[in-house]
């Protein structure tokens, strides 16, 4: 075995480049499917993680809402806010009151989404997960208070990003003709909460005497107990919708459902990618049957030289699968190497352009699989050229020049 | 012992077809030394290919030991020609990524003899042919004399009672021709049946027995 393996060194050697570029293909295939699904990996996990911090979450909104459609409908009343709160296990209930309005500072204009909180529920809402920005020796501010009047807490984006001058506490800004001061920056939130990023926060009472908004938009649980999460968020639908004598009309969202839907998007993608990078995977497999096939034809000669000394046409046949199998498993092997480094870099493109942590996750399996995948591929392509080889009559390989 | 029957092999080209050899029946005897001569195109290499396995006929048989060649599959057919026969080419014909040492040790590899026996064996070899300071050399780097004793000593690996030589000769000088003769006289001493294609005399002059073959069929 060790002289086959020695054999097909050689005759690899010989056509050098070709070999090279054999590999390469292998290589280069292997390399996509591998830096594809670590990086698919890498961004599920980021994203569930998210997810898990917030898992005794339940967002509850007007319409059916599913996960990535933006729109809904109705809203909510003060009725339906009681109703929630009186269901068992239900730790907070705060009601959000959002519109969109126009929001002027210093000349610029932007409709924004403003949204009305009760500032005690502030706490509930984020958590000990966010803090007030207090970047660049900036004052930080602070939360909202009961007691403010036209006063605004901000995200990251709205103080650094929407508007050409950075803003910060005690500034003013105009919503919807009226000035507003922003008494805190909150901290930038990124990934599955830039939403917070750009929300523009004040008290409720201002957003329903200065801004007429009556409408509860969106009502934010925690519950006590996360195994609880979904039979509380079936009994919210239930409430909401006797109140409102609608079918369907309540969309409560646990996050534990969120991850599921997340991770079956995932799953499609994952697939997607997988089988656009197996196209230039199909593509080497190609590389490999040229390959085998000119090298064939090229030692046709020799293979009837070869039965003529005795081989039988299964040592030409092993011979020929060997070198396939060489060529791909060498290649799946420099695919993994540039699997993990193109994951790499693409995961510190992604943080670098978008700011976005993705750290790509390399399986051992997942380069394990490779590695077979190319071994495959390379023996599958490499069965008929040899299958021709071993099949070729002597007399005629041997007369072949 | 080998014997023909009726061994024909019929060539289609287009329409026509030629007879590359008709009808032949002939003997030979073990240990026999015999020279095929004819001019070419008379079917002599066709014969030899015929008697050394490496092609099937169209109707007839060789029987080699009594065995019936036509009625076996490719795989026993690799057996005898490992077993009973070994080739010798007029294009030398060794595999050029091996040097001389492993193309000779290349029957053995096939034989599925281990490694170490295998290269012993094989210096032996090239030791008899007296190649034994050149066993490392590439074929490329060996004069056409050479490669024809490295050839030689790999037609002899799994050591066969009969070596098969397609104008073993046509490839070398006179003087090399016949040092290469010197070498399957010796062989031939040693009770191995020798047969050589060759369409030159003197190299025929070599053999005990010479049989002289047109249009695809022999006359003694």
């Amino acid at each position: 075995m060790k002289d086959a393996f020695l054999f097909v060194y050689r005759n690899m050697k010989e056509r050098r480049a070709r070999s090279a570029l054999t590999v390469l293909g292998i290589t280069v295939g292997i390399g996509a499917v591998i830096a594809l699904i670590s990086l698919g990996y890498g961004m599920q996990a980021a994203i569930t993680e998210q997810l898990i911090e917030m898992a005794d979450v339940i967002m509850v909104t007007p319409g059916a809402q599913e996960l990535g459609s933006f729109g809904s409908y109705g809203s909510f009343t003060d009725r339906d806010l009681e109703a929630v709160k009186r269901i068992g296990g239900v730790k907070d209930a705060v009601a959000m009151r959002s519109a969109m309005e126009d929001v002027e500072y210093r000349g610029e204009t932007f409709r924004l989404t403003i949204t009305g909180i009760n500032p005690q529920d502030i706490a509930a809402v984020f958590g000990e997960t966010i803090k007030r920005e207090a970047e660049a020796g900036m004052a930080a501010g602070r939360d909202l208070r009961e007691n403010d009047k036209k006063a605004c807490e901000i995200g990251y984006s709205i103080a650094y990003e929407y508007f050409k001058q950075d803003m910060s506490v005690n500034d003013r800004l105009t919503i919807n003709s009226t000035k507003f001061r922003v008494v805190g920056v909150l901290e930038k939130q990124g990934g599955f909460r830039a939403g917070v990023d750009s929300a523009i926060y004040i008290t409720t009472r201002d957003s329903i005497s200065i801004l007429d908004n009556q409408d509860i938009s969106e009502i934010f649980v925690r519950v006590r107990h996360i195994e609880d999460a979904e039979k509380i968020a079936a009994e919210i639908e239930k409430r909401i919708d006797d109140n409102h004598k609608l079918d369907d009309f309540t969309s409560a969202m646990t996050m534990g459902s969120a991850i599921e839907q997340l991770e079956s998007v995932f799953g499609i993608l994952q697939v997607v990618l997988i089988a656009l990078s197996s196209i230039s995977l199909l593509v080497a497999a190609m590389g490999i049957m040229n390959t085998m096939l000119m090298s064939v034809m090229e030692r046709t000669h020799e293979i009837g030289v070869m039965k003529a000394i005795g081989a039988k046409n299964r040592n030409i046949l092993t011979l020929f699968l060997l070198e396939a199998g060489v060529v791909s498993a060498v290649g799946g092997v420099c695919g993994c190497i540039l699997g993990i480094l193109a994951a790499r870099a693409i995961s510190f493109g992604i943080q670098t352009a978008f700011d976005v942590e993705i750290v790509a996750i390399v399986k051992p399996e997942v380069l394990l699989g490779g590695i077979a995948v190319a071994v495959l591929v390379g023996i599958l392509s490499g069965l008929y050229p040899a299958r021709k080889a071993a099949k070729m009559s002597p007399v005629e390989a041997v007369k072949y020049a | 012992m080998i014997h023909t029957e009726h061994l024909t092999k019929i060539y289609r080209m287009g329409e026509a077809e030629v007879y590359a050899l008709h009808d032949v029946n002939l003997e030979i005897q073990d240990g026999e030394f015999v020279a095929i001569v004819g001019p070419s195109g008379s079917g002599k290499s066709t014969l030899l290919n015929m008697i050394g396995c490496l092609d099937k006929p169209t109707s007839g048989s060789v029987f080699i030991d009594g065995i019936d060649t036509a009625l076996l599959t490719d795989n026993e057919l690799a057996e005898i020609r490992r077993q009973k026969i070994g080739f010798i080419f007029q294009q030398f014909n060794l595999i050029h990524t091996l040097n001389a040492l492993e193309n000779v040790a290349l029957p053995l590899f096939f034989a599925g003899v281990g490694r170490e026996a295998r290269l012993k064996r094989a210096r032996e070899l090239l030791l008899n042919v007296g190649l034994e300071d050149r066993m490392y050399h590439k074929p490329s780097e060996l004069s056409g004399g050479e490669q024809q004793r490295v050839a030689i000593a790999r037609a002899l690996a799994n050591n066969p009672e009969i070596i098969i030589g397609d104008e073993p000769t046509g490839n070398v000088d006179s003087a090399t021709g016949h040092a290469i003769m010197a070498i399957l006289e010796g062989l031939n001493k040693e009770g191995r049946t020798i047969i050589v294609v060759t369409h030159d005399p003197e190299i025929a002059a070599h053999a005990g027995q010479t049989k002289r073959m047109r249009d695809g069929r022999v006359r003694d």
